[in-house]
């Protein structure tokens, strides 16, 4: 680690003013920017602990018009086990807390800091490599190299995976994320943190420098909504996600009424599937309309050479989901 | 000194072991021995024990558990320097500057070493060039980028299978090369009068040792004279290696100590001290103060050698009645840049068939294999054991009965039908898939083999056993616990031998201070060291029954020690007051290993069985180990609750093996991609099936006690079974380990096909 300043704030004010500075890093849990910082992949001059805010920014907590709101220090255990996460149509968001890492991480990770992941590339993240992300050299390493566990959809000039597992979910939810920047509090939808063109040199969000995000809200859902989040891994726990899926749906008189269709893990950004999920609205559920939607929903996939079983193992995530939600 | 029951003409044993539970016949043996003169009086079938077969928990276990059992790792000292190695970055060249003096300039920089000359070979990404101890890590690595190395780039090629000599692949990965000539008349006649031949080719990608506690060390000079707390699996190899090396280096020792009390595992990867070992003894040197060095995660996958990948094929044909008649075999092995990649298979099945076998090394520019548990068997025998269930199924025979039919071992065709019976193999044949079914289910089998019956060591290893006035007694060996037990074993063997509470022994292994004893590989600790451990108290005991006989006036002859007294049948001395004869001066005796008794042991080698059960996920592809079932033979079963530990581990691993773990290397570096936890899988708790083990232990009749080792036996087994219960499962076999999703949806698209 390279020595840094730590900044250690009494006040979310104080916090957003130090983020400002250039060169600056703000540190949720810590679970994946410390290793960084220890192999010398990021070395800020200063790094702000939001931690000591945990009073303001974390908990769980629903409003009288049933909207949830998530504080972004709350953590993956936390979340999982508040009595609000219960709700059938919050499922997929309880599941994918609750299947993320292990208890140790999950005990200490915050929700704003698995939706902010860096990616996992290992292209990415090796300092003996220059690739593309970042501009750190000419191509994309992945690309043409070792990426059975990269994107096979959406890539444009880096096939990096968003590797976020609350992500998914919040979007199915539909829900929105509040941030603090330069005093103004800001609510947005939440497919607004993630970049528009998921390219090279774009990080994984798009927040402003020093922005800080404070809350995750998902709104009350329509009556009859059920959700659902799948992913597959080559481990049982621990591992992770090579797809992944969240889905919601609203199911009236037996057929939806409507739905919506995430993937996680197989993109640069997880991916909303609009059409895929508008196979559903007007039909009853049926095997043969889920292996649809399924197809629908790696459509137009790119894979690499080393992970078209991405395609296979996602539609099946895609269908796994769909029954679970539909059960 | 001759023990009185020791005739000149031998001792007869009895040989063996009772029936299995279940089973009818004791396959038991009379024979003859012939004892070294001063040697305990064998152990044999008839023998009952106090101590040993019993289920008790590890000496160490609470120290261990605690913190207070202190690693190389934990070691610290005043003053102590941190240090690291500047790795290659280049996966071939040479060296051709290397520019240390501003490195040496740094703040907190005590020493910096140059590992390689200017002109030397840089063989692989990860290979040392030079190393730094500063006051932190973090000022040793600012240190260490500055060092500049330049080198003269060559070409490298990290895959063995394009280098050269590699054989021709066809794009299904079956290999697309006649067989050789050499030899070739017999087993080709073989096969063409068979019944049924079957050829196929499998692979094996590389494993790594990922030993929990990284290799390194802690140095400490006083003077000329060298205290070394290392991390190995070969005390007294290293102090020899580095002796030579240090001495070499023109450096003034007169003594050198090796501490490895405590070994955070090693499964062959620590035999040899290593540049890092090497470099940790010259930093202190160089520093006048003491350093600690211990490797980084990604340095421990990248530059302390691999289980190598192997590519395999086999051919064989039986005949009408399933006897195998002919077997032809060959392999290639990723050797890395230098080393064996060896691969060894069942020679068993094939006792009348004409057999052939070959195996080339093949290399390339990585880090070589060192020994991994078992060193080319758990490759070998997925190749083998996959490829018979093949031909079995082909030749429309029970993997089970197929076995039976060849296996020309007694023992395991004991083990055979006793695993079948524990694990419900019929019960797992018959099950049925249904033709849609979304999981499949399947069983599958392997065999087990190991051969180490333990050396004597030139000169003979020792034991020092040492019995106290306060009824305390010590059991002393400087070879190494790496963590299966031996402190244990010594401890039971001891408290056995002495007929005392084992909470009485306190063993102590690991510093070259004490006597020698072999190198943690194949298995050798236990065989080697139990009946020297054994003779050693057997001498201290001599010693205390005399003074007992004295202090009571009665025969030494008729003086035994159990049951935690000392005396004759009429009277009787307290374990505790009978030691209280001994005076300030224990009884400090040296044990001796023995060459082991002349003639022909029960069993040359051990057996083993083992069978899995799978149900895989056909939409996924993802492969659930559910249940595994083992039976290992060890010899005598000394501490239960630890060989079944050592069996239970080597399952565990082999469910790694056969479905996680991978080296995955980027071939235009040559650097490892996955040299961390988190993309390196290796099978979590939530991946376990329901292991269950049980010990056959038996009377070997090789030496005073006639126990193996468990470091290699069972690990040959279980990927082999888990390979075979997949293909059972899936009715297609995934002839390429780990058996990752791709490969299951691959293997169920060309059943499809």
């Amino acid at each position: 680690m390279k020595p840094f300043t730590y900044v250690v704030p009494k006040t979310l004010a104080e916090a957003a003013e130090a983020g400002k500075q250039a060169n600056t890093l703000l540190k949720g849990a810590g679970i994946d920017l410390v290793d960084r910082m220890k192999e010398r992949l990021q070395t800020p001059e200063r790094v702000v602990n939001l931690l000591p805010l945990k009073d303001d920014l974390a908990g769980v907590a629903v409003d009288a018009n049933g909207e949830l709101r998530i504080g972004a220090l709350t953590t993956l255990t936390q979340l999982e086990q508040h009595q609000a996460l219960a709700a059938p149509e919050l499922a997929a968001l309880r599941a994918s807390a609750a299947m993320t890492a292990t208890p140790h991480v999950r005990n200490r990770a915050t929700v704003a800091g698995n939706i902010l992941q860096f990616t996992r590339c290992w292209y990415v993240r090796s300092e003996a490599f220059h690739c593309l992300h970042g501009g750190r050299g000419p191509t994309c390493l992945a690309m043409t190299g070792e990426n059975r566990f990269h994107a096979v959809l959406g890539w444009q000039d880096c096939v990096r995976v968003h590797p976020s597992n609350l992500a998914p979910p919040l979007l199915a939810l539909d829900a929105e994320y509040s941030t603090l920047l330069d005093g103004k509090t800001r609510r947005r939808k939440l497919s607004e943190l993630f970049p528009a063109e998921p390219r090279a040199q774009n990080p994984e969000h798009t927040l402003a420098a020093g922005e800080i995000v404070t809350a995750l809200h998902v709104p009350k859902q329509p009556a009859n909504a059920r959700s659902a989040y799948c992913e597959s891994r080559e481990k049982q726990s621990f591992d992770w996600a090579t797809t992944a899926c969240a889905v919601r749906v609203v199911l009236d008189g037996g057929k939806f009424t409507a739905a919506d269709v995430v993937l996680g893990a197989v993109a640069p950004n997880p991916l909303p599937r609009p059409k895929a999920a508008a196979l559903l609205v007007g039909q009853a559920p049926s095997p043969a309309l889920f292996q649809k939607v399924a197809a629908a929903a790696f459509a137009d996939a790119s894979p690499l050479a080393h992970n078209d079983y991405k395609l296979v193992v996602g539609k099946a995530i895609v269908v796994q989901a769909l029954e679970e939600a539909t059960r | 000194m001759t023990s009185p029951s020791q005739p000149r003409d031998g001792v007869e044993i009895t040989m063996g072991y009772r029936a299995l539970p279940g089973q009818q016949e004791d396959r038991l043996e009379k024979r003859t021995v012939q004892p070294a003169a001063g040697d305990a009086p064998p152990w044999d079938a008839n023998t009952t024990f106090a101590v040993v077969g019993r289920d008790l928990d590890r000496v160490d276990g609470l120290a261990k558990a605690s913190g207070r059992a202190k690693y190389a790792y934990d070691m610290t000292f005043p003053g102590l320097l941190q240090a690291m190695i500047l790795r290659s970055k280049v996966a071939r060249g040479k060296l051709t500057g290397l520019e240390l003096d501003e490195a040496r300039r740094m703040p907190g920089i005590a020493a910096v070493v140059a590992l390689k000359e200017i002109g030397a070979k840089v063989r692989f990404v990860g290979d040392g060039i030079a190393a730094v101890a500063g006051t932190n890590v973090h000022l040793v690595r600012d240190a260490i980028e500055k060092i500049r190395a330049d080198y003269e780039i060559e070409e490298h090629n990290v895959d063995y299978l394009v280098a050269e000599n590699a054989p021709l692949l066809a794009g299904d990965g079956q290999i697309d090369e006649p067989w050789p000539e050499k030899d070739a008349a017999d087993v080709e006649a073989a096969l063409a009068k068979a019944a049924i031949q079957h050829t196929a080719t499998y692979r094996v990608e590389v494993q790594t040792h990922s030993s929990l506690e990284t290799h390194g060390g802690v140095a400490k000079w006083n003077g000329n004279e060298l205290d070394l707390w290392l991390s190995t699996q070969a005390t007294f190899g290293c102090r020899g290696e580095l002796m030579r090396a240090l001495q070499g280096k023109g450096i003034d020792i007169a003594a050198l100590t090796i501490h490895a009390e405590f070994v955070g595992g090693g499964f062959g990867s620590k035999i040899s001290a290593g540049v890092e070992g090497l470099a940790v003894c010259l930093l202190a040197h160089a520093a006048q103060a003491p350093v600690k060095l211990m490797l980084d995660r990604f340095e421990e996958h990248t530059t302390t050698g691999n289980r190598p990948g192997a590519l395999m094929q086999a051919r064989a044909g039986v005949d009408e009645k399933g006897k195998i008649v002919a077997f032809d075999w060959r392999s290639w092995g990723h050797a890395g840049f230098t080393g064996s990649g060896g691969v060894a298979v069942p020679n068993y099945y094939t006792g009348d068939a004409k057999v052939r076998r070959d195996h080339k090394d093949l290399n390339c520019d990585t880090d070589p294999p060192r020994p991994m548990r078992a060193p080319g068997y758990p490759q070998g025998w997925f190749g083998a054991e996959l490829f018979l269930d093949e031909l079995a199924t082909k030749a429309g025979i029970d993997p089970l009965t197929f076995r039976l039919q060849n296996d020309r071992e007694q023992i395991r065709q004991d083990q055979w039908r006793f695993a079948a019976q524990r694990f419900g193999w019929e019960q797992g044949r018959a099950r049925q898939n249904a033709a849609n079914a979304r999981v499949l289910w399947g069983v599958g089998l392997s065999s087990a083999r190991w051969g180490n019956l333990g050396n004597p060591g030139r000169p003979p290893h020792g034991i020092t056993c040492r019995i106290h006035q306060d009824g305390s007694v010590e059991t002393r060996s400087g070879a190494q616990d790496i963590g299966v037990g031996l402190k244990t074993v010594m401890a039971m063997l001891t408290a056995e031998e002495l007929g005392i509470d084992v909470k009485l022994v306190k063993a102590t292994t690991g510093h070259t201070s004490d006597p020698s004893g072999p190198a943690s590989g194949g298995s050798t600790v236990t065989p080697s060291l139990s009946p020297a451990t054994r003779h050693a108290a057997f001498l201290g005991k001599q010693q205390l029954v005399e003074l007992v006989a004295k202090h009571l006036g009665v025969p030494v002859a008729d003086v035994d020690c159990k049951g935690g007294s000392v005396g004759t049948t009429k009277a009787r001395l307290p374990w505790a007051e009978a030691c209280k004869l001994i005076g300030p001066n224990p009884i400090d005796v040296r044990g001796q290993r023995f060459a082991n008794y002349d003639g022909r042991p029960f069993h040359g080698s051990q057996c083993g069985v083992q069978m899995a059960e799978v149900a895989i996920d056909t939409t996924t592809g993802f492969v659930r180990v559910t249940r595994m079932f083992g039976i290992q033979d060890c010899g005598l079963v000394i501490a239960k609750k630890l060989a079944e530990s050592q069996v239970l581990g080597a399952m565990i691993q082999g469910v790694s093996y056969a479905l996680h773990e991978q080296r995955i290397m980027d071939k235009r570096s040559g650097r490892m991609l996955n040299g961390d936890f988190l993309r390196y899988k290796i099978t979590g708790s939530q991946d376990l099936p329901e292991l269950e083990c049980h010990m056959h232990s038996l009377a070997n009749g090789h030496d005073s006690v006639g126990a193996a080792g468990l470091g290699e036996p069972p690990s040959v087994a279980s990927a082999a079974a888990i390979a075979n219960a997949v293909f059972h499962a899936l009715g297609t076999p995934v002839r390429h380990l780990p058996i990752t999703p791709d490969k299951v949806l691959q293997a169920l698209a060309s059943r499809k096909g």
